[in-house]
């Protein structure tokens, strides 16, 4: 018989709601119906210190009945997240599984003895896979996925709320052994399937209350008076199911989303929605023993529209810090055109890279902390200003780029570096004006520029002329002259024909 | 003589008995090999400061504007991204060409902070990074100005401030020998005081021109600066090291 593990998050509005606010679970909480403000939105999952209050209850209702009631609305980015979560949780388990509803995961059990025992081991897996995600989850596991969906909602009850730093726990299974199956079935009542209320009117006329009294009848009869669903619903009370199961790949993304009560329309509200989102995101990732090679962010706007950014990350990683100073770093330095009314961070994950100490000699920089440091430095003074040079292939003297940062592994055989030195010249970003005067040849003889960047001149070469642009509509010819000033200082100026204009452009050293 | 543990289980009193007789020594603590130093990339500087650069070190390089400092801090970080080191250069004038030779650029990272202490922070981010060698280019682009003539400058008798510079370099030394990355500092004048391991000074000597003045194809060749490690926690001061810095052709 084929071993089916159900794992299943019951009120996922709820459960969504304390993933995102986990101190919440020791609060009278009641989550309700989203876009109603007023006092008539339902009533949709409740804590247990919410005494008296049912879902299905207006909001004022419920307020009446507990008067300390805090009350949060039901957001579909919340669930969609922990939902994601519970699929996540089921593949850190075993690698066949499939999401039926959201919150509603079956994995096969099948040959998982090996790693986590018995059928017992395997529930308990996911019981601590999902709250290591902050899910609470209700599992079950027997011959089939009904008998394992409804072994899970009789495990349902034993559920309490725990808040830990990532969500809720408290998690509880129930596992349905093959000889004991037919006696757990027999007990329950019909009222643990779900059939239409046609059918459940027409089965309570019979006077059928229980599973086990559906099974005790032949299977003939009832089918000619229900039709085929009384044939499923009588194979269904003998745990008999034939529905196999369907796994599906897991999602290549992590994803976790957040709606906002107001349109923001700075940067400080979005920091505390990017923190907790990441923080579930790095946890997540975490429990996957996964990094974050990119990220992506969404942002919808009061207008409706989604502004969509990405950050490339130098390398994988998870550091909390870092990435936040990236996101508002990028979302600084372009604005959103609109108030932000919701947002939802995708993670591109890739397996996680261990830092490799080396045996002898000093422990060198990890990916993960050249990421970081490369996140810090572009929060520090902008990302523009921190990467890789790169020369630029232009006629621009003293051009200069910057590129993402990745470097190559060391190379076995390290190269013999020049054993000698040079004269290097330091470049001036922007180039300097200055005045120049000349004598009747053109030679320079006085440097006037910026601060003491200037002085007679005591030597120098050149002109070398230069013509670029030729091809375009704005040529430029400049002469080109190596000056040493009193002083000592070695100036490198250059003169536009054109204009007559003088600028230093760098200073050897 | 290797002695099995087996054999003692846990009595010990023949090795104490063994020891006290002299027959055997107590061996010396094992103590890991300190780590290779970071060449300069100059042979006779490596010899002076006692193999290179030392990891978990501050070094300063002081040097007047056109005597090779920044050669030679270009030269370090060369010779360490050829031996496959990860390097950082701060470079808060946004003074470095890439198209400097002997560099692999693949493993430098070159951050230009706006403002000397931004340059602090991000060679502190830097040092904690591990990088093998962080090379702070505090020159900057010009040379103070020069005070002019004849101008009377008043003094007030106050109490003074401590340096800006005080403090960062005590914390940058800290950060150097915790996560055990060189700094090399470039400045025109000494900042570190004692908290740099060495010093290394350079004087301007002749600039080499080739050709008479006023003629067409006159080149600079390059400067003459003369060297020294004027100072090592470890090492006494060397000798004068005359350097020829040819022109790199632009």
């Amino acid at each position: 018989m084929a071993r089916i593990a159900c794992l299943w998050v019951p009120d996922l509005p709820l459960c969504a709601t304390l993933r995102a606010e986990p101190s919440l679970a020791e609060a009278p909480l009641a989550v309700v119906q989203r876009g109603d403000l007023g006092g008539r939105a339902h009533v949709l999952g409740t804590t247990p210190l919410a005494e008296g209050v049912e879902p299905g209850q207006t909001l004022a209702e419920a307020r009446a009945i507990c008067p300390q009631l805090v009350h949060r609305q039901a957001s579909p980015e919340r669930e969609r997240a922990a939902a994601q979560a519970a699929l996540e949780a089921a593949a850190a388990v075993s690698p066949r599984f499939e999401e039926a509803a959201p919150g509603l995961v079956y994995v096969d059990a099948e040959g998982l003895s090996r790693l986590f025992g018995d059928d017992r081991g395997v529930a308990r897996s996911l019981v601590t896979a999902a709250e290591r995600v902050g899910v609470r989850a209700a599992v079950g596991a027997g011959g089939g996925k009904s008998v394992a969906l409804l072994a899970a909602r009789a495990a349902a009850p034993e559920l309490t709320f725990e808040p830990t730093p990532h969500g809720v726990r408290g998690g509880a299974f129930r596992v349905v052994a093959p000889e004991e199956q037919a006696a757990f079935l027999a007990g329950l009542p019909l009222l643990a399937l779900d059939l239409s209320d046609e059918l459940q009117q027409t089965l309570r006329r019979f006077g059928l209350h229980t599973l086990g009294e559906v099974s005790r009848l032949p299977p003939g009869p009832l089918a000619a008076r229900l039709g085929p669903e009384g044939a499923v619903l009588w194979r269904l009370a003998r745990g008999e199911d034939a529905s196999a199961l369907a796994p599906r790949p897991v999602s290549e993304r992590f994803e976790e989303g957040e709606e906002l009560e107001w349109d923001a329309q700075s940067i400080e509200p979005l920091l505390f929605v990017w923190k907790a989102l990441l923080d579930r995101l790095a946890q997540r990732m975490r429990a996957r023993g996964l990094m974050a090679r990119e990220l992506l962010l969404r942002l919808r706007l009061s207008d409706g529209s989604w502004d969509d950014r990405t950050v490339d990350l130098a390398a994988p990683a998870r550091e909390v810090a870092p990435l936040l100073q990236l996101l508002r770093l990028l979302v600084e330095g372009r604005p959103p055109a609109a108030g932000v009314t919701a947002v939802r961070l995708c993670a591109v994950p890739v397996p996680e890279v261990l830092d490799q100490l080396p045996l002898f000699g000093p422990r060198g920089a990890s990916p993960t902390q050249l990421a970081a440091a490369v996140a810090r430095l572009s929060a520090l003074m902008g990302p523009e200003r921190v990467g890789q040079p790169v020369a630029p292939d232009r006629w621009t003297p003293f051009a200069a780029e910057v590129a993402r940062f990745a470097p190559p592994p060391p190379p076995r055989t390290p190269e013999e570096p020049a054993a000698e030195i040079a004269l290097v010249a330091r470049a001036l970003r922007p180039p300097r004006t200055a005045e120049v005067r000349c004598d009747a040849a053109g030679n320079p003889l006085l440097v006037i520029g910026e601060g003491a960047l200037g002085g007679r001149v005591v030597a120098s070469a050149g002109p070398w002329r230069t013509v670029a642009e030729w091809w375009s509509d704005t040529p430029v010819a400049v002469d080109s002259y190596d000056m040493e000033v009193a002083g000592g200082l070695l100036l490198r100026a250059s003169r536009e024909l054109s204009s007559g204009a003088w600028w230093i452009e760098a200073v050897y050293d | 003589m290797t002695l099995p543990a087996r054999r003692f289980g846990k009595d010990f009193r023949p090795i104490d008995e063994l020891l006290r007789t002299g027959q055997i020594h107590r061996a010396p603590a094992f103590e890991p090999p300190a780590p290779r130093p970071l060449s300069t990339g100059i042979p006779r500087l490596d010899a002076a400061l006692g193999g290179g650069l030392l990891r978990g070190q501050l070094h300063e390089i002081v040097a007047p504007p056109g005597a090779g400092g920044t050669a030679l801090l270009l030269t370090a970080l060369g010779a360490a991204t050829s031996a496959g080191e990860l390097c950082a250069l701060i470079d808060p004038a946004d003074a470095f060409d890439p198209r400097t030779r002997g560099i692999d650029l693949r493993r430098l990272l070159w951050a230009r902070p706006v403002d000397p202490v931004q340059a602090l922070r991000a060679a502190e981010i830097a040092l904690e990074a591990r990088f093998a060698l962080v090379a702070l280019d505090l020159a900057g682009a010009a040379p103070p100005r020069k005070r002019p003539r004849g101008v009377v400058e008043v003094v007030r008798f106050e109490k003074r401030r401590s340096s800006p510079g005080s403090s960062p370099w005590a914390r940058l030394a800290r950060r150097a020998e915790k996560h055990g990355g060189a700094l090399l500092v470039l400045g025109r004048e000494a900042q570190a005081g004692t908290f740099a391991a060495a010093t290394i000074e350079l004087e301007r000597g002749p600039t080499l021109w080739d050709g008479p003045p006023g003629t067409a194809g006159r080149l600079l060749r390059g400067v003459r600066s003369v060297g020294a490690v004027a100072r090592h926690k470890r090492m006494p001061p060397s000798a004068p090291l005359p350097f020829h810095l040819p022109l790199e052709a632009p």
